[in-house]
C-alpha cells in the first residue's frame, strides 16, 4: 500500500512536471502580422534633414503642447527660452537630435518619434487594450481605457510612451501620427508639412517603401541599402534611411531583429490557457492526489502521520 | 485536527502597535501627494524606469512571498501531510494579508487607478498583465473563502454585535451558519483552485518582463522565465513559513515550534534544488553564464542571488540545521532574500531602459512601502489575536 501510493506520488510529480513543462519551454513565434496596404506612415531621410527643428515647432503647435525648458535657461530668464529638449518626453512627441556615429565620425540629424509598428508591442501590452493600431495604421491610444500601470513603456523597444509624471490624473502621451487631427481630414502629418528639407515623406507604407526603394537605387552613393523599419520588430509605418558609412544603431535607432518583440509572451500566454487544458489538467492531477489522499486516510481511520517522500 | 486552534487574546496596544501605527500615518503622509500632486511629487521614478520598488518590491515580491499559503495548503490537504496542519492556517491568513498588500500595492501604482476595474471588462487576452491581474483577483478571493472558516468558527452561535447592531445578531449568525456550510461543501474545490491559481499568476510574473527582450539582461531573459519564478516561489513557501512562524513566536511569546518548522523544512532542498537545476541548466544552455563574471552590477547582482539559493539548499539538508531554531531561520531568512533579489533583478537591476537614466527608490517610496508592510503586520495581530489561527501550545 504505502510501496503504491510513494509510486504514484512520483508518477503525479512526472506527469505534473511534463505538463509544466511543456507549458513553459521555448515556443515557437506565432505567425507575424501584415502590413495593411491602407496603413499609412513617414519616411524620414536622414541624410536630407538639416536639423532646423521646425518639424518639432509644427508637432508642438498641433499638439498643443508646452515648451520644455532646456540647458537651465528658465532658471536664468525666469521663463523657458529654448525649446530643445533632451529626450521624448509628455510634452515632446516627435525630437530632433544630432547623432555622431563613433566609427565613420559622421554627423547625422534624426528624427524620433512613436514608430507605429506593424505589430505593436504596446497593443500586446496593454491590459485593457488602450493602445490600438488603428485602420490607418496609427497606433492609438485611449486615455478614458487606461489604467495608468505603464507596462506599455516597458515594452515599447523604442520606449516612446510617456508617462505625465506631474499630474496627480497622468495619462500616457506619444505621436498620434495626426490620425484624428489631420488624417482624417485627409491631410498628412503636421511634420511632414513642416519639413523645408523634404526629409519627411508622408504616404501609405507601400508608397513609402517604393519611393525608398528608388531613392536607394538612384542613389547609391548617398544611401546605405537598407530600409529600417521595413521588417524591425515585425516591420513598422515610420521608415528610416541612412547614409552608406553610417549603421543605424549610430542614429540612435537600436539593433533589433525582425521579429516581433510580443511573439515570446503572446506564445507562452497562448500556450498556457490553450483551451484552458493545462490549468484543467493540473487541476484535475492535484484533485486525484487530494481524493486518493482522503479515502487512504478515512481507510486508516486515523488522521495519517508524515511519511517520507 | 488533534489540538485546536484559539485566539491569542493578548494586550493589543503595545509599544509595536504604535511603531506599527507611525509607519502607516508617515506613509499616508506621502500618499497624499502621490495622488494629488502626481508621481513626481513623491517618487523617482522616469521614462525609462516606469517601474519602481512599487512594482518589484509589493507586488512581484508580495505576490512571490506569498507562496507559502498555497504550497502549505497544497503539501498538507492535497498531498496528506497532516503532521503540518498547525502551519496551515497561520500561512493562509498571510497569504491573505500578502494578497490584499499587492492588490492595494497596484492601486497606488496605477495612474489611473479609479479605473482598475477595467481590467474586468475590457479585455486584451495577449497581455500577461491581463491574466496576473485576473488571477491575483480571483486568487484573493479564494484566499478569503479559505480563512472564512476561522471567523465562522469563532463566531458562529457566538454573535454579540455592540449597541444597536445587536438586533441584528440573529441575520449575521444564519449567515454565518450558511457560509459555515458552503465552506464546509467546496473546500477541497477552493483549496485545489487556489494552488492552481498561484501556479498561474507566479509564472506569469515571470513572463511579463520577457516583452522587453531588448531591455532584460540576458542572465534573466529566458523563456524558462515563467517556470523559473514557479519554482522559485514554491521554494520560498515554506521558508516563508519558517520565518513568520518563528518571529510570531518571538513577537507573541509562544514557545518556539522549532521541531514541527524543521521537520517542515526538508521538503526545502526538493523545491530548491530543482529550482537550482533549470536555473543553472538554463544559463549553460543559452551559453549566458560568462556574463555573470564580467563585473557589472548585473553580473554581481546575479553571483550574489544564485549564491543566496545555493548555500541554504546544502544547509537545510543537514539534521543539525534543522534543529536548531537559529539556523533554520537564517536558512529561511537567505531563501527570502534570494528571492526578493532575484524578483528586483528581474524588474529593476537587470532592466537597462536606455542610458543616462537611473533609478533608486526615493523616501517617498520606502515610506509608502513600509506603510503598507506595517499594515500587513496589523492585520495579521488583529487576525492571530482575535481569530482562531494559533493552535495551543503543545
Amino acid at each position: 500500500m504505502n510501496i503504491d501510493r510513494r509510486k504514484l506520488c512520483k508518477l503525479g510529480a512526472v506527469a505534473g512536471g511534463t505538463a509544466v513543462c511543456s507549458v513553459a519551454t521555448p515556443v515557437l513565434a506565432r505567425d507575424e502580422r501584415e502590413p495593411d496596404p491602407n496603413w499609412y506612415g513617414m519616411l524620414n531621410d536622414s541624410t536630407r534633414c538639416i536639423g532646423c527643428k521646425a518639424c518639432q515647432v509644427a508637432c508642438k503647435a498641433e499638439n498643443k503642447l508646452p515648451a520644455e525648458a532646456t540647458l537651465g535657461d528658465a532658471k536664468v530668464f525666469g521663463t523657458p527660452i529654448y525649446d530643445s529638449p533632451r529626450e521624448l518626453s509628455e510634452s515632446t512627441y516627435t525630437l530632433i537630435k544630432m547623432h555622431l556615429d563613433v566609427e565613420s565620425k559622421e554627423t547625422t540629424f534624426v528624427k524620433q518619434q512613436c514608430m507605429h509598428c506593424v505589430d505593436p508591442a504596446c497593443q500586446s501590452a496593454c491590459i485593457v487594450g488602450a493602445l490600438k493600431k488603428q485602420s490607418n495604421g496609427a497606433v492609438e491610444y485611449d486615455a478614458d481605457l487606461c489604467m495608468g500601470c505603464r507596462y506599455c513603456m516597458v515594452a515599447c523597444p523604442f520606449s516612446v510612451p510617456q508617462f505625465e509624471w506631474h499630474k496627480a490624473i497622468p495619462s500616457i502621451k506619444k505621436c498620434t501620427l495626426c490620425s484624428e487631427s489631420r488624417l482624417k481630414k485627409g491631410e498628412p502629418t503636421a511634420c511632414a508639412t513642416a519639413c523645408p528639407a523634404g526629409a519627411i515623406t508622408f504616404g501609405k507604407r507601400e508608397a513609402l517603401l517604393k519611393v525608398a526603394r528608388k531613392r536607394i537605387e538612384d542613389n547609391p552613393e548617398i544611401y546605405l541599402n537598407h530600409i529600417y523599419g521595413e521588417k524591425e520588430v515585425g516591420g513598422t509605418n515610420v521608415l528610416y534611411l541612412t547614409k552608406p558609412k553610417v549603421q543605424f544603431a549610430g542614429l540612435g535607432l537600436p539593433d533589433v531583429k525582425f521579429k516581433a518583440v510580443s511573439g515570446l509572451t503572446e506564445s507562452i500566454q497562448h500556450r498556457i490557457f490553450q483551451y484552458f487544458i493545462p490549468p484543467i489538467a493540473v487541476y484535475s492531477l492535484l484533485g486525484g492526489i487530494m481524493s486518493y489522499n482522503q479515502r487512504r486516510k478515512k481507510n486508516a481511520g486515523q488522521t495519517g502521520g508524515d511519511d517520507e517522500y | 485536527m488533534s489540538i485546536k486552534a484559539a485566539p491569542l487574546h493578548q494586550k493589543f496596544i503595545t509599544t509595536n502597535f504604535w511603531i506599527l501605527i507611525f509607519f502607516m500615518l508617515s506613509g499616508a503622509g506621502f500618499a497624499y501627494f502621490r495622488f494629488f500632486e502626481g508621481f513626481g511629487s513623491v517618487t523617482n521614478l522616469n521614462k525609462a524606469y516606469p517601474f519602481g520598488i512599487w512594482i518589484a518590491f509589493d507586488v512581484a515580491c508580495g505576490v512571490a512571498l506569498a507562496a507559502g499559503g498555497f504550497t502549505t495548503a497544497a503539501i498538507v490537504e492535497i498531498f496528506g501531510r497532516e503532521k503540518y496542519h498547525a502551519l496551515v492556517r497561520p500561512s493562509i491568513l498571510t497569504a491573505f494579508i500578502g494578497y490584499f498588500l499587492v492588490g492595494f500595492a497596484v492601486f497606488f501604482d496605477l495612474g489611473k487607478y479609479y479605473n482598475i476595474w477595467h481590467a474586468l471588462v475590457y479585455w486584451n487576452g495577449t497581455s500577461v498583465l491581463f491574466e496576473v491581474a485576473w488571477c491575483v483577483m480571483l486568487y484573493l478571493t479564494v484566499l478569503g473563502i479559505e480563512n472564512l472558516p476561522n471567523v465562522v468558527e469563532q463566531f458562529k452561535g457566538n454573535v454579540k454585535l455592540p449597541g444597536r447592531l445587536a438586533s441584528f445578531n440573529t441575520q449575521v449568525d444564519w449567515m454565518l451558519g450558511k457560509a459555515d456550510w458552503f465552506c464546509r461543501k467546496t473546500m477541497s474545490f477552493f483549496v485545489i483552485a487556489g494552488v492552481v491559481l498561484s501556479f498561474g499568476h507566479q509564472s506569469s510574473l515571470g513572463t511579463m518582463m520577457l516583452i522587453a527582450p531588448y531591455k532584460l539582461h540576458d542572465l534573466w531573459y529566458t523563456p524558462l522565465s515563467p517556470l523559473l519564478f514557479l519554482t522559485s516561489a514554491v521554494s520560498v513557501g515554506i521558508p516563508m513559513v519558517i520565518f513568520e512562524g518563528t518571529l510570531a513566536t518571538k513577537f507573541f511569546g509562544r514557545k518556539p515550534e522549532t521541531e514541527l518548522l524543521g521537520s517542515f523544512a526538508k521538503y526545502v532542498p526538493l523545491f530548491l534544488g530543482t529550482y537550482l537545476l533549470l536555473r543553472l541548466g538554463d544559463l549553460a544552455y543559452r551559453g549566458v553564464l560568462a556574463q555573470a563574471f564580467d563585473g557589472s552590477v548585473q553580473g554581481n547582482s546575479f553571483l550574489l542571488e544564485l549564491a543566496l539559493f545555493t548555500i541554504p539548499y546544502f544547509m537545510f539538508k543537514q539534521k543539525s540545521v534543522r534543529k536548531s531554531g537559529s539556523k533554520l531561520f537564517l536558512c529561511a531568512l537567505s531563501v527570502i532574500c534570494a528571492v526578493v533579489l532575484n524578483r528586483f533583478n528581474v524588474f529593476l537591476i537587470g532592466m537597462d531602459m536606455g542610458p543616462n537614466w537611473n533609478y533608486f527608490p526615493s523616501v517617498g517610496e520606502f515610506a509608502i512601502t513600509f506603510a503598507f508592510l506595517a499594515l500587513g503586520v496589523m492585520m495579521y495581530k488583529v487576525g492571530v489575536n482575535y481569530l482562531p489561527i494559533m493552535e495551543k501550545e503543545h
